[in-house]
């Protein structure tokens, strides 16, 4: 604070420069935060400020007062009376206000009561005996005690000064409170009187009946100010103050400068507009004023609190606006400036507005390449670069300053070698361009192939900012290829993005190096690639590579020049079709697409199942009928119809996984470019649309659909009657109710289910609706089913469409009705309309999906946060260690294996895909003549690697993993025997190959030579070593994001439990919630319980002991007698408790009431009679109050537990392939007596 | 001379075992008179129609050129003399896959896997027949009606 009025010294002149020593970087060791005393604020100040008028009236401040012009400049024309600044040199300066009496501060409220609870109120000691102040004050002087150590010692301070005498001065103290009211702290005396207030009390007693012995002494801040004062520093250090605890108290307040609160003249220099501050100041000038006078004065004693008080309400509504004790502020206070997402740390230190910034609506462009980014024309002049001049660019930064800055590839500033910088807009352009010198620095327009970040909110995970390359077009959207929608998530309905531009060409490498659209193509989540086909481009090349696309050689030709402009040289493979015609695949356009000339060294390898695949009945998987398996074999498209599987997102085994994993992202991105431009260019020409006509049910389709939903109507209403009588089986742990629910939705559900299926069978294959859905590029059966057959049933809250009325949903349905549609099913397409109650019913799921997306974004935005928070300062170093930012360890190797699971190839996070590395040496390393290796020698290989240091664990190596491929090897090995047997050969001994046909035959089904095996083993060690974490990686701030992104994807609804009906368990972000709240009591917790005997009988005993028995389930009767001796008896139902193999009798019961604690019965008054009877005699003394015992305890007895765990709201019998096991819905199971868990 | 690599005739017996998917593509299953072989194979129907009880030729060779130079695998325009003239029906690819048939009886078949620009093949019988071929082999596929 003090810096800003120091006036710059002038350096002391040298003759020669003095030697300073380096002592290299210094770290700083502790930050320490304290409050300023009084004096040091009145020192801090330029003036003191009583006055609480502001401007005098010839407009300027009034000397003295809260706008004093030695407080700074107050607006851009004027000048600080201090240091002779104007407006942006001079920072502002303190001013001070003297307080005529102190007041509490609020933020150190509780820290001035907590200090005054341990303190003697006369002398100022701390009410410890000397011995224990010792032993505290050795413990807090501990220099390896932590902050939170010290407050738990201070807590235990605290704890031991409730003794009210004080041992230095024998001052009995009473206990210290907060007040009611306003910030005030009272002393209570209550307890501490001796006799002597004994008497005073019952001499008073007759006076106001029964009152309460409180004797309060108000503590005032002047009273606090001066035992503060009193106190030693060592019991200041005892009480974890670090500094004089008088600072805590207000007696001066430090007058903000002006800069910080403007005073605008409004209304023609009328009135002035002033800040917040200024107002609460000037009011409590105001109040000070009136204490001054009032104490001066020979005011009322009583007059002057009341302003005193007054005055400490100011005060806390300077500091805080918001207090609890403040009724309503119309002010913002200081702590209000700070806080918040508005406030100084997040609003404007953490989050500053900044310039080299552009924000437009986006458009798409699948011409551009998926690095790039179409920047218009009027934006990219207006965005410079500062480009030093050189002698390679002296020529063009020439032309761009002769342009200036109106004319696109112009300049906007020239920086000359000594800083000045000349504005472009003015002077002479041809002048300075002729005088353009190296080193100059030239401010130029943004220009084709410059870096720019481009970013859109909300930025959930770091793929929402990534570098681009800049294209400048003309038009006035920012556009991008569609491929890179995803890691953005953005659509173009009207969304807008952000764009910045690294100012140094070192902010640009590394931009590019590490936010680059290249390096990013995966998720740092699980490695699933991001940046891939999207929508159109996946329907064209589905539609492509149809099996009856044939192109001639002239079309076959021109979809190849589409692919890369006409610019790439490109080799036409041979036909496939040469007799009759010559004809070209649609496949083998891929083919080219993927390697499109010799030169292009990629040999592509892999197998992935689409949608629509079918297993064929015999034969391999590569003659799926209907074409879903798709094969690529050194880039060449064997068979497959591709969809989303292959080139879309989300997944590990696709095309563009496959080209980044096995050669490099360039490969990948250049595929992509390859594609989206071929695609986009190819269903312009083809033409892609939906109309009426596609959503029209042919009659086959009707008369099924109609025939789906009676027999699922028949189905309902059989449900109903069995209901109605009440034969329904139940399903476990359901009521008739809930099992009615159950069964119909899963009818229901069926039909519609039932119908898309009827759909996808029945549609023509050139339906638009139906082919997006089999590719995946847009909608699913459901979609189709609803538009065309049947919108189905309606949920509200994961349940049929509730009653809004009395018993039913609407008032068209007669009461209780259960039928689909009274529930809302709606039987309906959208093509054939809906009726008026089944439009009702889809309006109320509609509903409840709006309110569901609009509250879950602010939730998962807050849970992000909290994440993002709690993991930021996480991070790999060099010694493989997780660590945080005080270097504290929190976890020895990074996910326990060490591995960056951006790099994982394989499903659930392994490491390598075994089979497509083991397929792609195949076919990349031919056998030619060499002869198969025999089981033997490939033990052999395989050991000799293996005994080698880099896939030993010192090696860095995972057992697992060496584990997983000699599995691998084996399994091969095991396949190679199994056709030699079948071919009738030696399994273990291997011929040469031109020795013998069939062993040529052998060979090629399953055979590996000795250089394949080696390089697939090569491979693999390489590969694996590669996809280790990297030192330095933010995986705390990686996984934050990977948790908090996909939230906002979920539904905030529960869903149903896999297995077992009617019991549902919290999932998604509630569950989400919990765990990082570290909820005590989760919503749904569920134990499984597995059993010893998983037989039926036994675990319906289990079952018996763990749920919850209640006295009214299993009696017959709880009756009162009043006969002879007035008792309760209880008759057991032994049928019933046999039934269910409870085993519960007279004496468990008995147990149970007297066990329970607030029965409070004795032994004697609980008589068991039989086995099956009990009577309760309850030995009141009082018999007025015996009648009404009685009432209590027997409505009180049909809840009480007599057998189970009270914490298990149920458990369900799960029947796991003829293994029982128990669910068990609820906590504690392992504190039951009458089962042995094995743990 | 070329060297032919299969050569047999063939009779088709059913057409689109799995129910038509494909309006210009069928499959055919066929079997063969001499090595007893059955095939299954995709034929572009729209520009050589086919139809049960047919009986054709069928060969598979490694070039079309007649003097046995072996293809390039890339496209040469031109009509220039070769094996194609005798025959109307005329493909090429390339094999991808040879495997011994799952079920396994007392003669074990093979199962030689071809792919013609997506249009497939399946060759299924005796092993002997298999030694031939070679993997990632360039298959001309021609056929002619008898």
């Amino acid at each position: 604070m003090a810096m800003g009025m120091v006036r710059r010294e002038e350096k002391l002149r040298c003759t020669k420069e003095p030697f300073i020593e380096d002592v290299g970087p210094r770290r700083i060791k502790s930050l320490r935060f304290s409050m300023f005393s009084g004096d040091e604020i009145r020192k801090l100040a330029e003036v003191q400020v009583w006055n609480n008028k502001l401007y005098n009236e010839s407009a300027k401040p009034v000397d003295h007062g809260i706008l004093d012009a030695r407080m700074g400049p107050a607006n851009k024309s004027g000048v600080c009376a201090t240091c002779h600044g104007n407006f942006t040199e001079c920072p502002g300066h303190f001013g001070f206000l003297k307080l005529m009496l102190p007041v509490f501060n609020v933020g150190y409220f509780n820290l001035i009561l907590n200090v005054l609870k341990c303190i003697c109120k006369r002398c100022g000691r701390v009410l410890l005996s000397e011995t224990e102040r010792k032993q505290f004050l050795k413990k807090m002087r501990n220099p390896k005690a932590e902050v939170l150590q010290k407050n738990l010692y201070m807590k235990n301070i605290r704890d031991r000064c409730k003794g009210p005498r004080c041992n230095n001065c024998g001052y009995v103290n009473g206990v210290v409170k907060k007040a009611r009211g306003p910030l005030a702290i009272v002393q209570d005396f209550g307890k501490m009187l001796d006799k002597s207030s004994d008497e005073c009390r019952a001499a008073l007693s007759h006076l106001r009946g029964n009152q309460s012995s409180q004797v309060l002494h108000v503590l005032t801040p002047l009273t606090v100010l001066s035992l503060f004062k009193k106190m030693l520093d060592e019991d200041c250090e005892l009480l974890n103050l670090y500094d004089r605890p008088e600072k805590l108290i207000v007696t001066d307040i430090a007058i903000p400068p002006l800069a910080i609160r403007p005073s605008a003249f409004v209304d023609f220099g009328r009135s002035s507009n002033e800040d917040s501050l200024t107002s609460i100041l000037r009011l409590i000038i105001n109040t000070n004023s009136f204490l001054r006078e009032e104490l001066e004065g020979s005011g009322y004693l009583f007059k002057c609190w009341e302003i005193w008080a007054h005055l400490q309400t100011q005060v806390v509504e300077y500091i805080n606006s918001e207090a609890p004790s403040l009724t309503e502020s119309k002010h913002r206070g200081l702590i209000q400036r700070l806080k918040g997402k508005q406030g100084r740390f997040r609003g404007n230190l953490s989050g500053k507005r900044v310039e080299y910034t552009a924000r437009t609506v986006i458009s798409p462009d699948p011409n551009l390449k998926i690095t790039e980014v179409a920047i218009p024309i009027l934006v990219a002049k207006v965005l410079t670069f500062p480009e030093r001049v050189s002698c390679h660019n002296i020529e063009k930064l020439r032309q761009c300053v002769r342009n200036g800055p109106f004319r696109y590839p112009g300049a906007n500033f020239v920086v000359l070698l000594d800083g000045t910088r000349l504005h472009l807009k003015y002077g002479e352009k041809k002048n300075v361009a002729a005088e353009l010198k190296y080193g100059y620095i030239v401010e130029r327009h943004l220009e084709d192939g410059d870096v720019v970040l481009f970013n859109r909110q909300p930025s959930l995970h770091r793929m929402s900012i990534m570098a681009h390359r800049a294209r400048i077009m003309p038009w006035r959207t920012l556009r991008f290829n569609e491929s890179v929608c995803n890691p953005y998530n953005a659509d173009f309905d009207g969304d807008e993005m952000n764009l910045h531009v690294p100012q140094t060409e070192e902010a640009r490498t590394e931009a590019l190096m590490l936010m680059g659209v290249q390096n990013n193509l995966c998720t740092p989540k699980n490695g699933e690639i991001l940046v891939a086909s999207t929508q159109d481009f996946l329907t064209s090349s589905y539609l492509i590579t149809r099996k009856d696309t044939f192109y001639d050689r002239a079309t076959f030709c021109l979809l190849c020049s589409y692919m890369g402009d006409g610019m790439e040289s490109i080799d036409i493979p041979t036909p496939a079709l040469i007799k009759p015609v010559e004809l070209w695949t649609g496949k083998q356009l891929f083919s080219v697409l993927v390697r499109p000339n010799a030169n292009t060294r990629v040999y592509l390898n892999f197998t992935v199942k689409e949608k629509i695949f079918s297993k064929p009945d015999r034969a391999c998987l590569t003659m799926c009928p209907r074409d879903g398996y798709v094969y690529f074999r050194n880039s060449e498209l064997i068979c497959g119809q591709l969809g989303k599987a292959t080139l879309g997102n989300g997944n590990k085994d696709g095309l563009f996984s496959v080209l980044l994993r096995d050669y490099n992202s360039h490969a990948a991105a250049s595929c992509m470019n390859r594609l989206a431009k071929l695609s986009a260019r190819w269903i312009g020409n083809h033409g892609f649309s939906i109309g009426i006509d596609d959503v029209q049910p042919g009659e086959t389709l009707n008369q099924q659909k109609k025939k789906e939903i009676n027999d699922g109507y028949r189905e309902c209403h059989e449900f109903i009657s069995l209901y109605g009588e009440g034969k329904l089986t139940l399903q476990p742990g359901c009521n008739a109710a809930q099992t009615l629910e159950v069964k119909i939705t899963g009818v229901l559900n069926q039909i519609r289910a039932k119908a898309g299926d009827v759909c996808m069978r029945e549609l023509h294959w050139r339906n638009s609706p139906l082919i997006m859905s089999q590719c995946g590029s847009k909608g699913s059966p459901i979609n189709i089913s609803q538009m065309i057959a049947c919108v189905g049933q309606q949920s509200v809250g994961g349940r049929r469409a509730p009653n809004g009325f009395i018993d039913r949903t609407l008032p068209h349905f007669p009461i209780n009705s259960k039928t689909p549609a009274a529930k809302g099913f709606v039987a309906n397409s959208f093509y054939t309309g809906l009726t008026a109650t089944e439009f009702f019913f889809h309006t109320m799921g509609g509903r409840e999906g709006l309110v569901d997306t609009a509250v879950k974004t602010a939730e998962t935005g807050y849970m992000s946060r909290r994440l993002m928070k709690g993991l930021e300062d996480l991070s790999v170093h060099y010694d493989q260690t997780v660590r945080n930012a005080s270097g504290g360890i929190v976890q020895f190797v990074y996910g326990d294996d060490g591995m960056d699971p951006a790099k994982m190839e394989g499903k659930d996070g392994i490491p390598l895909n075994l089979d497509q590395l083991f397929m792609k040496i195949m076919a990349t390393c031919p056998a030619r003549d060499e002869d198969a290796l025999s089981p033997s020698e490939i033990s052999e290989i395989v050991d000799n690697r293996f005994s080698k240091y880099d896939v030993s664990p010192e090696g860095g190596c995972s057992s697992a993993f060496k584990k997983s491929l000699s599995d691998f090897l084996n399994n091969h090995v095991a396949a190679f025997k199994k056709t030699r047997s079948a071919l009738q050969l030696d399994e273990n001994y291997v011929g040469s190959r031109n020795s013998n046909k069939i062993e040529n035959v052998a060979a090629n089904i399953s055979g590996i030579t000795s250089k394949q095996l080696m390089v697939f083993l090569e491979t693999c060690i390489y590969r694996y070593h590669l996809k280790k974490v990297e030192a330095g990686a933010a995986i705390g701030a990686i996984g934050a994001q990977s948790i908090g992104e996909p939230g906002t994807q979920m539904t905030l609804k529960t869903f149903h439990f896999a297995g077992v009906a009617s019991m549902n368990v919290t999932l998604g972000v509630p569950r989400i919630k919990e765990i990082i709240n570290a909820s005590k009591n989760i919503s749904t917790p569920i134990i499984t319980a597995i059993l010893n005997s998983d037989t039926l009988f036994s675990a319906r005993m289990v079952k018996g002991c763990i749920e919850r028995t209640v006295l009214g389930e299993v009696a017959e009767s709880i009756k009162l007698v009043l006969k002879r001796q007035a008792s309760i008896v209880i008759k057991l139902d032994v049928k019933k408790s046999e039934d269910l193999r409870l085993g519960i009798s007279a004496e468990i019961v008995q147990s149970a009431i007297l066990n329970h604690p607030k029965l409070k019965l004795k032994p004697d008054e609980v008589r068991v009679l039989s086995s099956r009877k009990l009577r309760i005699i309850p030995n009141v003394g009082n018999r007025s109050k015996l009648r009404f015992g009685l009432h209590t305890l027997k409505s009180m007895l049909p809840k009480l537990v007599v057998k189970g765990i009270p914490t298990v709201e149920r458990a369900v019998i799960n029947n796991d392939k003829g293994r029982h096991h128990l669910l068990v819905e609820g906590v504690k199971c392992l504190e039951s007596q009458d089962l042995a868990f094995q743990r | 001379m070329v060297e032919l690599l299969f050569e047999d005739i063939f009779t088709l017996t059913r057409i689109d075992p799995d129910g038509k998917k494909f309006d210009k593509v069928s499959r055919i299953e066929a079997h063969s008179e001499q090595f007893d072989m059955l095939m299954q194979l995709d034929v572009n129907t729209e520009v050589y129609p086919m139809s049960v009880g047919d009986k054709f030729t069928m060969v598979l060779a490694p070039t079309l050129s007649l003097d046995g130079t072996p293809d390039s695998g890339f496209y040469v325009p031109g009509g220039r003399k070769s094996l194609a003239d005798k025959f109307e029906y005329v493909m090429h690819g390339k094999l991808y896959k040879i495997s011994e048939e799952s079920s396994s009886g007392p003669d074990v078949k093979v199962e030689i896997y071809a792919s013609f620009g997506g249009l497939l093949m399946m060759l299924k019988g005796d092993p002997s027949n298999a030694a031939n071929f070679e993997l990632d082999q360039r298959l001309f596929l021609l056929m002619r009606k008898v």
